[in-house]
């Protein structure tokens, strides 16, 4: 899942100001668990909307408003209303509102801002566990991502600043290069114990089509 | 048993007066290693009979008064460059090491570097392009850097010191795979307790010199008892980092 937060609602307002109908597309999936753009959130947003002087033309929840296929099918469902609407609140991550945007040619405002990809421990409770770096070393790293779970994102760790329990920086957790280690002597990984990661190669990450 | 300050290059102060100030002090570190009946620091050694460190921060460039300092005090001092992978990224980190190379210097201490969130500087975006294992590779190994470039660089001749925990088995590892490399000498980030001393041990069996690293507010007893203290670690010496060239633990009776 995808995690989002709420935005403020004074920079929504502000994103707003000139428009005035103004239609609210939801995401039932990702912003829908994390409780930023389910069909309640959306409903609250509709009356603060009003609330402030504004005409909301439609509301809607899509399944996947960063799936291009998904959002065409929905999106006709309020077509007449999309056709008359000034500008649109999408309460998706930045991925959903960029689609939006891309498909209706509208203006599109967020209203939650978008935080990283996470693990679901309870609803309200998140943890960060991929990066989505685009090279994954879990094969080599004991099965837990050094580059996210370290603060500083370290291939070869662990850094000098722990105390020898927990974290320099995330100072109530272990530091992940002592689970790192424990995992791969769990699991007689001689060869991943020794290795040494190359730095990182980030020619890889611009590679993404504009 | 030498000890050693480390300190920052300064942001607001007169660059002059404060190369004038660290000199006074570096006479008051031969002063109190001659007081302690220490050997002030080691003759022989290849970090020297006396040695400062300058780490580089926010403050003027360390390169420009380690080159200064080293004409000023005509080879008699040991200047070690401290840096941090937080910094810069691997272009901006070679072009360091070249010019450090082209300046004459050779002794480095490279250490992952204190996170922004714990600085002064919260906010600012960390780099961490190249961890220490990597840059040491780069350094004792001559792992390439460059893509389709010919550049060849003469840095396995430097004295590269790395700054490290010795707490649990992964820092044991990392140490272990820092000595295959070929890093000259460890420095250890002291916590106090905590320490694992086998870890001590297998560096002097690597034949390695062995520094306990400390900020200055962090000894909670006078330099005499602190250094009496670590002695049982059989290091080979202590880095002090000190806040202010002119009142600090070694100008302080």
């Amino acid at each position: 899942m995808f995690l989002t937060e709420k935005k403020d609602a004074k920079e929504i307002d502000e994103a707003l100001n000139k428009y005035k109908r103004i239609g609210i597309v939801g995401c039932a999936s990702c912003a829908s668990v994390c409780l930023t753009g389910g069909s309640k959130e959306v409903k609250e947003m509709e009356k603060h909307l009003v609330n402030i002087g504004k005409e909301v033309p439609f509301t809607i929840s899509i399944d996947e408003p960063c799936d291009k296929r998904v959002l065409k099918e929905d999106i006709r469902f309020v077509e007449d209303e999309l056709a008359d609407t000034e500008a649109i609140l999408v309460l998706s991550c930045g991925t959903g509102v960029q689609t939006i945007g891309e498909y209706t040619d509208k203006k599109v405002v967020t209203g939650v801002d978008s935080r990283y990809i996470a693990q679901t421990e309870h609803i309200g409770e998140y943890n960060a566990l991929c990066g989505g770096c685009d090279e994954c070393r879990l094969n080599f790293t004991g099965g837990v991502c050094t580059v996210t779970l370290c603060p500083k994102g370290l291939l070869n760790g662990p850094c000098e600043g722990h105390n020898g329990i927990n974290c320099e920086v995330a100072e109530e957790s272990k530091c992940v290069f002592m689970k790192s280690y424990e995992n791969m002597s769990k699991f007689f990984e001689e060869e991943n114990l020794s290795r040494i990661f190359s730095p990182r190669d980030y020619s890889r990450t611009i590679k993404r089509k504009i | 048993m030498k000890i050693i300050p480390q300190i920052e290059t300064p942001a607001g102060e007169n660059y002059i007066d404060f190369e004038e100030n660290l000199s006074k002090l570096i006479e008051g570190i031969k002063y109190k290693g001659k007081k302690f009946g220490l050997n002030g620091a080691g003759a022989g050694d290849a970090i020297g009979s006396y040695s400062v460190v300058i780490e580089q921060n926010f403050g003027i460039n360390a390169l420009l008064l380690c080159n200064d300092l080293k004409n000023r005090h005509n080879n008699n001092l040991n200047i070690i460059y401290a840096f941090n992978m937080r910094d810069k990224n691997r272009v901006a980190i070679l072009s360091d090491l070249i010019t450090f190379e082209q300046l004459g210097l050779k002794n480095i201490i490279i250490s992952e570097g204190l996170h922004p969130l714990k600085t002064v500087f919260y906010a600012a975006k960390p780099v961490y392009d190249i961890d220490v294992l990597g840059l040491s590779s780069i350094i004792k190994t001559g792992f390439p850097l460059l893509k389709d470039n010919d550049y060849v660089n003469n840095f396995s001749l430097f004295n590269l010191g790395v700054v490290v925990g010795i707490s649990t088995p992964a820092d044991f590892l990392k140490i272990k795979k820092l000595s295959k490399i070929g890093v000259d000498r460890f420095i250890i980030n002291y916590f106090g307790d905590n320490l694992d001393i086998n870890i001590i041990n297998y560096i002097k069996a690597e034949k390695k010199p062995v520094f306990i690293f400390i900020n200055e507010s962090n000894v909670k007893s006078t330099l005499e008892e602190f250094i009496k203290k670590n002695l049982e670690l059989n290091v080979d010496g202590i880095i002090i980092k000190i806040l202010n060239e002119k009142s600090n633990i070694f100008t302080q009776d």
